[in-house]
């Protein structure tokens, strides 16, 4: 501390200042830096600011908002979309109650002193959880001209709330329900959305999130089969589980989905062929399997082989041994790897660009070629969709963490 | 089981051609020479161990006799803990034969399984399942294998823990347990398939000095019930108290048997005596 004190006026302003300068202008290197690495950040922000309220025409993102949400969904059957939402919140609203009755009911039964946080906490809570979310939407409804919009997402709030409550109520016999719904739902709402339009002519985030959802449902059974295949006794399962697991890491994602789209039909005829959305949720999920293989390949392996050894001395069956008792332990290491890909594969859905599907990304160019818009609106359309993705990656990974925390891993 | 031990003594109730010269020093010729009264539990026969090249046991052959208590001593790496693997297949012998209750064990994966259900194990480490609560890791296994229904499966669960003397821990997870508690809820859950023998595996070589007493109380606790048991410990007290014998193992061999008195007073073996001298 080579600079002398000088009197800094009100006692208030000394403790900032003092910090200030004993970490930010402690000598002329550190007085340099901190000029430089200020003058570069107030730039930065400064056009950000400047983008985003004053010189952003983002009059491209409010004419386009169905083309990014929804694509070209028939506007009469829009209903059905707003049915879905609705369905899939108050699912979620019944999940999260039935989850939080089992967790406070095996707390109490530990002995644990449970606390009651009024509600308002609670909805504090799930706004600093979910403020994301909350900014987009709020965001989106802002740039919408009708009513409807903002109905659809108070009744999808409502009914989040309703099934929370619900969900908490229910007695033990009905938990079944957290793990029926979400097993059933998909079959019934699929067909309910593509009766209108099949999925293969979906667009927007509606077409990413469905991408992403379903290669992420079905890439996570199909990864833990090739990774206990790649364990296996025997050569012949553990050939296969290598060989898928090693083919399909060693070839990159896009030349997966150009191959799914066009090279196939070389192979196969068409009529035999699947349509195209469904080739490519294929080609995602097989190459979305051989990194979760991997990943808990490492997490199986990360489990103390006394466990194996504890389980089998009991009697349990090779199939109850890693079913109950490594499976588990594995899975709980490796959330985060795990989340990490799901992540990457939701951002790598992008890549269907190269096959001319519709998706957030394919809107965001395509609406720049609008007659009364071009390619000075680039960054604001690329924003939009930039904001979309980061919102979902975002909460995927918040959500994980929270997991982790429930589950203890790292403490149990 | 020190009630049995006494009985082979009075020799009214034993085979006479394999009465021990137990009045003389308690030594036994061999291994195979059982000291309960009842029939025998264990055996095994001439049986070899390798990994790799390097032979781990040694043409072994011991008897266990019903409700008799075997404690095994020797040096690491004599082939001791092996050798107690070896009886539930955690490994696989090279040679000779294995017999449970009449059943010998082969390659058959059920023929595996039916043994590992008669033959409760406690390790070292513990390794209690860390993702369950203490009821779940005495009550997975009666649930799954017995296929014993819920209720009365945590019902054996709570009696099993009050036997080892924490039943207030029931819901807790392993990891909010000291050592000693570990190793009692590991006991209790062993116990929860009902075995008809216990194989332990230097069940207090991890534990605080402090918590070896509550284990070996438990175990004996256990013994004096009448269960069949073989004890890899160097807990010597524990020997004297409860060991209808003990056995002494080096390089993969039986060296020396005896009563834990006889250890102390009259080991034979250069090797016993050695080992003993740093040991005691």
């Amino acid at each position: 501390m080579s600079a002398p004190v000088r009197d800094r006026g009100p006692r208030a302003s000394t403790a900032p200042l003092a910090w200030a300068r004993r970490h930010l202008f402690r000598n002329a290197r550190d007085t340099a830096i901190t000029v430089v690495t200020g003058l570069a950040l107030a730039f930065l922000v400064f056009r950000t600011v400047r983008f985003l309220l004053f010189s952003g025409r983002w009059e491209i993102v409010r004419v386009n908002l169905r083309l990014y949400l929804y694509g070209r969904y028939p506007d009469d059957e829009l209903w059905r979309l707003a049915v879905t939402v609705v369905v899939i919140a108050a699912t979620g609203g019944l999940i999260a109650g039935i989850v939080a009755r089992r967790t406070r009911a095996a707390a109490v039964k530990a002995g644990a002193h449970v606390p009651h946080p009024a509600l308002s906490v609670r909805l504090g809570e799930l706004v600093q959880r979910l403020w994301p979310l909350l900014v987009l939407v709020v965001l989106v409804l802002a740039l919408t001209r009708t009513i409807t919009p903002t109905l659809v997402t108070v009744a999808t709030i409502g009914a989040a709330a309703v099934g929370r409550l619900v969900g908490g109520a229910l007695p033990t016999r009905a938990t079944f329900l957290g793990f029926a719904l979400p097993a059933v739902l998909p079959f019934v709402l699929l067909p309910f959305l593509t009766s209108a339009q099949g999925w293969d002519d979906w667009g927007g985030l509606m077409l990413t999130l469905l991408l992403a959802s379903v290669s992420m449902i079905a890439c996570f059974p199909l990864g833990l089969l090739l990774a206990l295949g790649r364990r296996s006794g025997l050569p012949a399962v553990r050939f296969i589980g290598v060989g898928v697991i090693e083919f399909f890491r060693g070839v990159p994602l896009v030349v997966l989905v150009l191959m799914s789209d066009v090279a196939l039909g070389f192979f196969f005829p068409q009529s035999l062929l699947p349509g195209k959305v469904t080739r490519v949720i294929i080609a995602f999920t097989i190459f979305t399997a051989a990194y979760v293989a991997e990943i808990v390949r490492g997490g199986l392996q990360s489990v103390p082989r006394g466990q194996t050894e504890a389980a089998q001395a009991l009697g349990l069956s090779p199939f109850r041994v890693t079913g109950w008792i490594v499976l588990p332990q594995a899975l709980r290491n490796v959330i985060p790897a795990l989340v990490g890909q799901f992540i990457s594969l939701f951002k790598d859905t992008t890549l269907v660009f190269v096959i001319g599907f519709l998706d957030v990304l394919s809107v965001a160019d395509a609406v720049t070629k609008q007659s009364q818009f071009d390619l000075s609106n680039f960054a604001e359309a690329t924003a939009f969709a930039a904001l979309l993705f980061w919102v979902g990656s975002y909460t995927l990974s918040r959500e994980s963490q929270r997991l982790e925390k429930r589950l203890g891993v790292g403490t149990r | 089981m020190s009630d049995s031990g006494t009985g082979s003594t009075d020799g009214s109730t034993n085979e006479s051609t394999d009465e021990p010269t137990d009045g003389t020093g308690g030594v036994f010729a061999d291994a195979t020479q059982v000291a309960g009264t009842g029939g025998v539990m264990i055996e095994l026969e001439g049986v070899d161990k390798f990994f790799g090249d390097f032979q781990a046991l040694k043409d072994i052959n011991l008897k266990v006799g019903t409700q008799e208590v075997v404690v095994v001593i020797g040096p690491s790496g004599s082939g001791k803990s092996t050798m107690i693997r070896c009886i539930n297949r955690l490994e696989q012998h090279d040679a000779g034969r294995i017999v449970i209750d009449g059943t010998e064990l082969s390659e058959d994966i059920r023929n595996i399984q039916a043994i590992r259900r008669e033959t409760g194990m406690v390790f070292q480490s513990f390794n209690l399942f860390p993702h369950l609560s203490v009821l779940e890791n005495i009550t997975i296994a009666p649930r799954q294998v017995r296929k014993m229904p819920r209720a009365e499966a945590e019902a054996l669960a709570h009696e099993l823990l009050t036997q080892v003397k924490i039943p207030e821990q029931a819901n807790k997870y392993p990891g909010q347990l000291s050592g000693g508690q570990q190793q009692r809820v590991a006991i209790a859950r062993a116990l929860a398939m009902r075995p008809k023998v216990m194989l332990f595996d230097e069940p207090t070589s991890a534990l605080d000095p402090e918590m070896i007493g509550e284990v070996l109380d438990t175990m004996q606790a256990l013994a004096e019930e009448g269960m069949t048991m073989i004890c890899v410990t160097h807990e010597m007290g524990f020997a004297r108290n409860v060991a209808d014998r003990v056995l002494f193992m080096a390089d993969g061999e039986v060296v020396e048997v005896g009563t834990a008195e006889h250890f102390f007073t009259d080991p034979q073996e250069e090797r016993t005596k050695l080992f003993l001298s740093q040991i005691l």
